[in-house]
């Protein structure tokens, strides 16, 4: 029984992790337009980071890294999701700046692959192709929980984090910064007629993806205590895009469900399932071809994703004279009698907030 | 001593930089007529060693360079097919490159297990003769090294003719410089695509094929790890360009040789993307680039 | 009826024309396209650009909006030498563009179009989004006020809620005029406004353009249409092989031989029927 629920919980953590990664990666591409293809490289850099500076001093632990202050959780996971957004400061400056969006895609997957090399190459940096491990599960101590608890109480945690980022999520999502990104995303070129200094946006949406990127991947050390180069093969970027355009490019509860179809359900939930006697490993090369079949048929008969993006409706200004079909009084009538369905249904509701 | 590694080193970069050339100008090609990036092009090159793989020591058992021009051809005509009912309906239906991107990003993960469910992880070998290493000049290389050498000098050259003297050539090159002018005065478009389509299979499937000769391995994910290569191959060169691409193949060949027997072979890859960074930085439409072009 | 507030911001110095170019040259590939093109923008008016096809219209718009860099020339807007400025910082500046083919921001609704127009936000920094909310939440109330008043005078209020990609082709022309006012440009470079629209479209755009006018806008527009420049420009340069050939009054132009040989005949003679 034990076994089930720790299973269960490890989906739980998978599901909330991936959330915070997809909604990471939406800000940068769904919503800014930046196809980053190194996305997985953001993820791992914040994965080492917070373990290494939560571990010891490397002397005497067997292991090489940089850092190694004992920095307890959340402290650790703030510094790994900072160390992400150092990575995004260089790449924005060396490759954002200069290409055109499908250059820029072939430079960011070459750069997740020697972000990886280099890694698996300096074990002085983060013990190399071994990785790190031993990393200590945070708060034990002070409740005293074994490992099974342990899951239970980490993926609780993760939620609630998640739910957190989610919030300031849509606050930038809603405001005037996440509408620049949109009209950047939809086209740099009228956005910066209307003055808006693309590159600058650009690289704020990298910096904020990059906290969510750099937040996700601490949370995987710190949930399973190790993180190595196989963890983060530059393909896993791929895994993250899956999510979004399954769940729904630029709609944050989108996400959550993209997370629970492509993450949970396609990658976690097959690994649990017994090898096929003689040949190991099949089912996991079976889900994974899976995967590339379910983004391929969801892109083609519904690239809107399950959740598709929702118009942003705002309040009508005060004082408004409506007459009684809900058409602005003082309004002349519509150019060309095409889209006249906004009736007083829609006008009613214009009142709500949207984009949850 | 010194002198004597620099020039060993060097042949053995003459020799990555075969493999490298017909690699980038493989993917230089397809991207010049499609305009999108081929992410799935390291599986095409794996896939197409194991099928010279299985040719040459799994069912017919010949000889290896006759397994390796089947393989390759073969690779092609399944680099046309997946452009025919997968990639040419996508790049069509959708004006961003985003979604056909993300296509071969999928085609990468379906490729890349496909060869792992069939062959599965262990790594393989090609059946054939073991041959001694031989002084040529300055050079330490061993017959298949040389045949190699003349194969990618050989493709060069085809590929430079074709493009010079051919009217395919000269429909590929219009075509890569503008669709809709190409369109409009009369090429037909469609066929130039699957020709190019067809090119670049075969010769992805040939250089993953050399590759796993000059490697004297193979496993299914070799061809996405030398992808990144290729990617600074393509990129110093000047992306679309095809003479840049087999130019960047050479300059990236020798310059990670080279730099290996001066530091630790290990950092290689590291030389690759150093060279990547600096172009990046000083000239960011490649060494060679076309004017108008990134 | 709609104020077009803080709309006769001008940049720095109010004497002279608002907008001076000198010797623009652009080349194509070995084909100039524009070749010393000289002019001045008077302050306030209406001025319409003109010329055959191929003459560099755009290509001039291009460099003027800081969208193309010219290979050689200069162009001052006001007193600000804004030669091959970045097109961000001359939009800052108070030069708006629409494009010949409209480009609307198809992900935005058309309420949303406009509201990203001004050209500086309090929220578009996430300082304010988290430390000032009543900031930007005041501003936000001011903007989408603005932008309904704009949006009742262009016609396009009820459809404020629709994602702008569902626009008929007219509809998109006003919208992408409308932006362009909710920016509060001090110069409005407009490229073919009235193309491909219907005659009654085209009405409301010329009184829409007058309107401009009227509030101390200067507008700079390409059009072929001369029975439009003949009501509203009060001012025609005529470009052809990228040069400037003549600038003055339409009705003055038509005396010009030079003019009508490289351009106003063939129009002439084809609105007559010759």
């Amino acid at each position: 029984m034990a076994q089930f629920w720790y299973y269960v919980f490890t989906l739980v953590f998978f599901l909330f992790d991936y959330f915070i990664l997809a909604m990471g990666l939406n800000i940068q591409y769904g919503e800014t337009g930046v196809m980053n293809f190194a996305y997985i490289g953001f993820v791992a850099i914040g994965s080492y980071v917070t373990g290494a500076v939560s571990l010891p001093n490397s002397v005497g632990t067997g292991q090489q890294y940089i850092f190694g202050w004992n920095i307890p959780f959340p402290f650790n996971l703030i510094m790994g999701g900072i160390a992400a957004m150092l990575l995004a400061v260089v790449v924005a400056f060396i490759a954002l700046r200069r290409l055109r969006t499908d250059y820029l895609a072939m430079v960011l997957f070459a750069l997740s692959f020697v972000l990886y090399d280099i890694i698996n190459n300096y074990p002085r940096l983060f013990n190399g192709a071994d990785g790190l491990y031993n990393v200590a599960e945070p708060m034990t101590g002070v409740f005293h929980m074994s490992t099974n608890s342990f899951v239970i109480f980490f993926s609780l945690v993760t939620a609630a984090i998640s739910l957190i980022l989610w919030a300031v999520m849509s606050r930038i999502t809603r405001s005037p910064l996440g509408r620049t990104f949109r009209a950047i995303r939809d086209d740099a070129d009228v956005a910066s007629a209307l003055g808006k200094g693309v590159f600058r946006y650009q690289l704020t949406s990298m910096l904020i993806g990059s906290f969510f990127a750099g937040i996700g991947g601490g949370l995987i050390i710190q949930f399973g205590g190790s993180f190595n180069p196989s963890a983060w093969l530059p393909g896993e970027t791929f895994v993250v895009f899956a999510v979004i355009i399954v769940g729904g490019v630029g709609n944050n509860v989108g996400l959550l469900v993209g997370a629970l179809l492509v993450e949970t359900l396609l990658i976690h939930l097959p690994a649990f399932l017994p090898d096929i006697p003689g040949r190991p490993g099949l089912i996991e090369y079976f889900s994974a071809m899976v995967i590339g079949i379910v983004l391929m048929a969801m892109l083609w008969f519904r690239p809107q994703g399950m959740l598709p993006e929702r118009v942003r409706k705002f309040p009508a200004p005060a004082g408004e004279l409506l007459n009684r079909d809900g058409h602005s009084v003082v309004a002349p009538t519509p150019v060309e009698a095409v889209a006249t369905t906004n009736s007083a249904a829609q006008v009613a509701d214009a009142h709500e907030g949207n984009d949850a | 001593m010194r002198v004597t590694q620099f020039w060993l080193s060097f042949g053995f970069g003459l020799v990555t930089a075969s493999v490298l050339s017909i690699a980038a100008v493989g993917l230089s090609l397809q991207f010049g007529i499609t305009n999108y990036i081929n992410f799935a092009y390291g599986d095409f090159m794996a896939l197409g060693a194991y099928l010279t793989y299985a040719f040459n020591a799994e069912i017919f058992h010949v000889n290896i360079w006759f397994a390796l021009i089947v393989g390759s051809l073969l690779m092609g005509l399944i680099a046309v097919a997946l452009n025919r009912f997968l990639l040419s309906p996508f790049a069509r239906r959708f004006d961003k490159t985003f979604y056909v991107l993300i296509v071969t990003f999928g085609l990468s993960l379906i490729m890349l297990n496909l060869t792992y469910s069939i062959w599965g992880p262990n790594v393989r070998s090609y059946n054939m003769k073991i041959e001694v290493d031989m002084h040529i000049g300055p050079f330490l290389l061993n017959k298949y090294e040389i045949i190699i050498m003349i194969i990618s000098v050989v493709t060069m050259l085809l590929i430079h003719l074709m493009l010079k003297t051919t009217r395919l050539g000269k429909s590929m090159r219009a075509m890569s410089d503008n669709t809709t002018l190409a369109m409009t005065s009369g090429i037909d478009t469609k066929r130039i695509t699957t020709i190019t389509w067809f090119l670049s299979g075969t010769m992805a499937g040939l250089a993953g094929s050399v590759l796993g000769i000059t490697e004297g391995n193979l496993t299914p994910a070799a061809g996405e790890l030398f992808l990144f290569v290729i990617f600074a191959a393509v990129i110093v060169g000047g992306v679309g360009s095809i003479y840049g691409a087999m130019a960047g193949g050479v300059l990236i060949g020798l310059a990670t040789e080279v730099s290996a027997a001066f530091i630790n072979a290990a950092y290689k890859l590291d030389v690759a993307f150093v060279i990547l960074i600096l172009t990046l930085l000083f000239r960011p439409s490649g060494l060679f680039a076309r004017s108008g072009r990134a | 009826m709609m104020t077009y507030k803080d709309l006769s911001t001008t940049p720095a110095g109010s004497e002279g024309p608002i907008l001076r170019c000198e010797g623009l040259t652009k080349a194509f590939g070995g084909v100039n396209a524009v070749n010393g093109a000289t002019f001045d923008v008077p302050r306030n008016k209406i001025t319409a650009l003109i010329g055959p096809n191929g003459a560099g219209k755009t290509t001039v718009v291009n460099i003027l909006s800081g969208a193309m860099k010219s290979d050689s020339g200069t162009v001052h807007l006001g007193s600000t030498d804004v030669t091959n400025m970045d097109r961000a910082k001359i939009a800052r500046l108070g030069l708006m563009r629409t494009f010949q083919l409209s480009r609307e921001l198809g992900g935005l609704s058309v309420l949303e179009n406009l509201l990203v127009a001004p050209k500086v936000q309090a929220g578009e920094s996430i300082f304010n989004i988290f430390f000032r909310p009543r900031l930007v939440k005041r501003e936000e109330r001011q903007n989408i006020e603005r932008a309904t008043e704009i949006l009742r005078t262009y016609g396009l209020y009820d459809l404020r809620d629709n994602w702008a990609r569902e626009l008929s082709g007219g509809q998109k022309k006003l919208l992408e005029i409308s932006r362009g006012v909710m920016a509060s440009p001090s110069v409005f470079l407009l490229d073919e406004p009235m193309a491909g629209v219907n005659p009654a479209l085209i009405e409301r755009i010329g009184g829409y353009i007058l309107d401009m006018k009227a509030q101390g806008v200067t507008v700079l527009m390409i059009e072929h249409n001369l029975n439009v420049v003949e009501r509203i420009c009060d001012n025609v340069i005529v470009l052809a092989e990228g040069k400037t050939l003549a600038t003055g009054k339409l009705s003055e132009l038509r005396q010009n031989k030079e003019v009508v040989t490289a351009y106003l005949g063939e129009v002439i003679n084809a609105s007559t029927g010759h």
